[in-house]
């Protein structure tokens, strides 16, 4: 396989190893500059940054969440903050208990109603809602939808091997999570093919909504939902060849050509640049593919991510700006231990639009879950990969991001007050320029 | 404690077993690209470039290969490569005329190149050889060869050769002085003085070190040939004059474990225009050290692993020196002036481990780790270069910049609001995601 382009623009700043393994499954946000990790063996793992005396350092620290059995095995784990007017951390982990004789799944809601503590994980951790559950978990996801009342509220919504999602909805006046009807809130998310291995949803502009999900037998399914109602707009399915491992749905900006002056015209004005929403989907065997602005065209217009099947199986993907240029990069993260990124290239006249590689790297081991997250508090994020034998935390170059942080105040500075001269700053000397590492004196980007 | 996991590594084979300091990076064939050089106890010796698995060079020597170098130890200025068996043999190897006549060999003549596998130099010297040392012992600008035995000796040696020959045959080394310590020496270095001279030092026991004194340069070089050591008196008490013996204090639970000891670390371009070299001291039992030539002790680490080897190597790329210390089980430590900690978790248990610059696939040296395993497999973890030692974020690297607050002025951010100023980055770098997304 060929090396990218480019280099990978990350170092890593540490590696915690987890005594068990995780999975797809095991790896979230919880808060803003925390993660939880789930390993197989019940245990759950928070990792942050702690400034200490004026000193950051990485923290991975075991979190005893109450009635997971020693015996239990962790499926998966997430975690939302609720919708507003509503405050607090509420922490959803699924397990299976395996007794000897019969294995039983359950579902954990973790969530602390007593004002003050509503962020606090330790006790967060010990008011737990434990659901049984008669079916083998999968992926456990969170949305939020619009309620009867005009307010939002962010709902758990878990694929299982029943072939069914169920969803987990906050009962206001009982304080506590139930099940309730799936397809009252997520008509879409009815009739299944098979088990849903992946599902997200993403809300776009005028009350509307895309739910994708990809099952086990390497289903598709595609929906445009009008939030009110909520009523089925339009509805894809396409199949592919094995099970699908990440469906994720994304907005990227392309400059429409001046060829091209119906849809240019819609914008009015010199304001040609045009959203389209398209879904990233990723299997085991074949490449990963992606749909390429799918209100418009559905399934039927797609962009292979060429060499992405040569890895072993993505089991893992992000859709995110990392170089600061305002377009999203495709991650994807495969059990060949490869971390590929791949960036959208502006369509040129006469060729087909595409994504390229543009770096890759290397990992000890299999690749699970990529979260990009501010951990370090510094408005920059950084990248966390959980990976088989635990988790990853990769840092930009913070030389050559400082630049660019520098680069770009300047110009802000100079767009406040027109016509006149920036204020000259002194350059920096050559002996600050040695504190600062001169690794990197790399122009800045774009 | 901040755990790194390299990946960019290479494998080598190397089928047999080895010494722990048989093992070495240098540029044996001076094309100022360095590379690996590994002996088996077979006497065959192994010399790996850039990211082949199989050796470029391989020679066969007399004997067990106890200890090899790269060096200018004939000071005609260019390296050569050593290796010194068990049993006293001492090769020297000229890879310099190789390097020229293998890249314009063609696969016929391999068959003359097994005729040439001979060593150009080969010498017997007192056997039971345990580590060697190529390096300016006495300030004369000219190197000579240092030998630790395992029997608790210590030799220097010198080559001479009559000042018109241009062959090695003719050459040969003398022995300069022979030095008898108390206990095993398991390195040897040098380090600078207070004055900045250099001064031979070998570890000792329990954390403890020996300064040998080059006395053959208090001597008028007429008196007392060199290497007629006087023999040492049987019942007396104590080392002789010549070595002085240095215990460091501190946790030692066991005075007799093994330590092994590095000096001249680099402190860098700024910082201290003292002279006093820095070295750094490790024991079985987990104790690391560093400690500048006045004795002051800068800090000391204690783990819970059982260092084996101790490097230095400069990580960061600022000219300080890291210490590098590996564990039999693979964890490797990587420690800088400050006392800041790296780990570094190597998969397999350690046969042989060292640090240094070596050219790996990018035609350039860079910081690498080499481990011996213990399944015939050599890996070389390369480009194992990092930004900084300690782990920082984006605000206090902008902190250090004068410009920052001046444009935080100019666009009216206290700098002192840490949120503001934190949002104000965040915004600078996604904003136009968020602006567009919400367009």
């Amino acid at each position: 396989m060929r090396e990218g382009k480019e280099a990978c623009p990350f170092v890593e700043d540490s590696f915690s190893r987890f005594l068990s393994q995780s999975n797809m499954y095991g790896l979230c946000q919880a808060g803003e500059q925390e993660l939880l990790a789930a390993t197989l063996k019940g245990k759950v793992v928070c990792f942050r940054y702690q400034d200490l005396q004026q000193k950051i350092r990485p923290v991975a620290k075991e979190v005893q969440f109450t009635y997971i059995p020693v015996d239990a095995e962790i499926v998966s784990i997430d975690a939302f903050n609720k919708s507003s007017p509503n405050r607090g951390l509420v922490v959803g982990i699924t397990f299976i208990k395996d007794s000897g004789d019969k294995a039983t799944p359950f579902l954990n809601i973790y969530c602390d109603y007593e004002p003050g503590s509503e962020f606090n994980l330790e006790s967060i951790a010990q008011s737990c809602l434990n659901l049984e559950l008669q079916f083998t978990p999968f992926q456990l996801y969170h949305t939020e939808v619009q309620c009867e009342d005009g307010c939002s509220e962010t709902v758990f919504l878990l694929s299982g091997h029943d072939q069914r999602i169920h969803l987990y909805k906050e009962n206001a006046s009982l304080h506590q999570f139930e099940e309730q009807p799936v397809e009252r809130l997520f008509p879409e998310l009815q009739e299944l093919p098979s088990n849903v291995l992946w599902l997200d949803v993403l809300s776009i502009p005028g009350g509307r909504r895309l739910s994708a999900f990809g099952c086990q037998n390497g289903c598709v399914g595609l929906a445009l939902v009008d939030q009110t109602g909520p009523e089925i707009v339009q509805s894809w399915r396409v199949q592919q060849d094995s099970p699908i491992s990440t469906v994720l749905l994304f907005p990227l900006h392309s400059r429409a050509e001046p060829a091209d002056p119906e849809r240019a015209g819609e914008k009015g004005g010199d304001d040609i640049e045009i959203v389209g929403y398209n879904l990233l989907v990723t299997s085991s065997i074949e490449m990963a593919v992606v749909y390429r602005d799918v209100q418009e065209y559905g399934v039927s217009c797609h962009a292979c991510l060429s060499e992405s099947d040569q890895c072993d199986a993505v089991l893992c993907a992000l859709v995110t700006d990392l170089d600061f240029d305002g377009q999203k990069e495709l991650l994807l993260g495969t059990y060949g231990q490869e971390l590929l990124c791949y960036k959208f290239q502006q369509p040129m006249r006469g060729t087909e639009e595409q994504f390229q590689l543009l770096w890759r790297r290397s990992f000890k081991s299999p690749l699970l879950s990529i979260i990009y997250l501010d951990l370090t508090g510094d408005g920059l994020r950084e990248l966390a990969i959980l990976t088989l034998k635990g988790l990853h935390i990769l840092q930009h170059s913070l030389t050559s991001t400082a630049d660019l942080v520098l680069q770009r105040l300047a110009d802000r500075g100079s767009k406040l007050t027109p016509g006149s001269e920036v204020q000259p700053i002194p350059e920096r000397n050559t002996e600050e320029r040695d504190a600062v590492t001169n690794e990197e004196q790399s122009a800045p980007l774009k | 404690m901040r755990s790194l996991s390299y990946v960019q590594r290479v494998s080598f084979d190397f089928p047999g077993t080895l010494f722990p300091h048989a093992i070495c990076l240098g540029d044996a064939d001076n094309d100022s690209l360095n590379e690996l050089i590994v002996g088996d106890t077979s006497g065959k010796l192994h010399v790996y470039k850039n990211d082949d698995s199989k050796p470029w060079i391989t020679r066969t020597c007399v004997g067990m290969l106890t200890c090899v170098g790269v060096g200018d130890i004939c000071n005609r200025g260019r390296n050569f490569v050593v290796a010194v068996g068990a049993e006293g043999w001492f090769h020297l190897f000229d890879l310099s005329a190789v390097a020229g006549a293998k890249s314009d060999s063609s696969s016929q003549q391999e068959a003359l190149f097994s005729d040439d596998q001979k060593p150009c130099f080969s010498q017997h010297i007192p056997a039971n050889t345990k580590v060697i040392l190529i390096s300016d012992i006495d300030g004369d600008g000219r190197s000579e060869l240092v030998v630790g035995y395992t029997d608790r000796v210590v030799r220097a040696f010198r080559w001479e050769e009559p000042t018109d020959s241009s062959d090695l045959s003719s050459g040969q080394l003398v022995l300069l002085k022979k030095w008898l310590l108390e206990g095993q020496v398991d390195s040897l270095s040098v380090n600078p003085d207070l004055e900045g001279l250099p001064e031979l030092m070998v570890s000792q026991p329990g954390c403890g070190f020996a300064i040998l004194l080059c006395t053959w340069t208090q001597q008028g070089s007429s008196e007392a040939g060199p290497g007629e050591e006087a023999p040492p008196t049987p019942g007396s008490e104590g080392p002789s004059r010549d070595v002085i013996l240095h215990l460091t204090t501190g946790r030692i639970h066991n005075k007799n474990v093994s330590t092994h000891l590095i000096g001249s670390i680099s402190r860098g371009s700024k910082g201290d225009s003292s002279k006093c070299g820095l070295f750094a001291l490790c024991t079985l039992d987990g104790t690391l050290k560093l400690m500048d030539s006045s004795e002051q002790l800068k800090w000391s680490v204690q783990v819970d692993h059982q260092l084996f080897a101790l490097q230095k190597l400069d990580v960061t790329g600022d000219g300080r020196e890291e210490v590098v210390a590996c564990a039999w089980d693979g964890q490797t430590y990587i420690i800088d002036h400050n006392r800041m900690v790296v780990r570094f978790q190597f998969d397999e248990n350690v046969n042989a481990f060292c640090a240094g610059q070596y050219t790996c696939k990018d035609g350039k040296n860079s910081p690498c780790l080499v481990y011996v395993s213990f399944n015939h497999k050599i890996y070389v973890y390369w480009r194992v270069e990092l930004e900084r030692m300690e782990p920082t974020h984006l605000l206090r690297v902008l902190e250090e910049r004068p410009e920052f607050k001046a444009r935080l002025e100019q666009l009216g951010v206290d700098a002192e609001d840490r949120e503001a100023v934190r949002e104000l980055v965040g915004d600078t770098l996604y904003g136009h995601t968020l602006k567009k997304q919400a367009g």
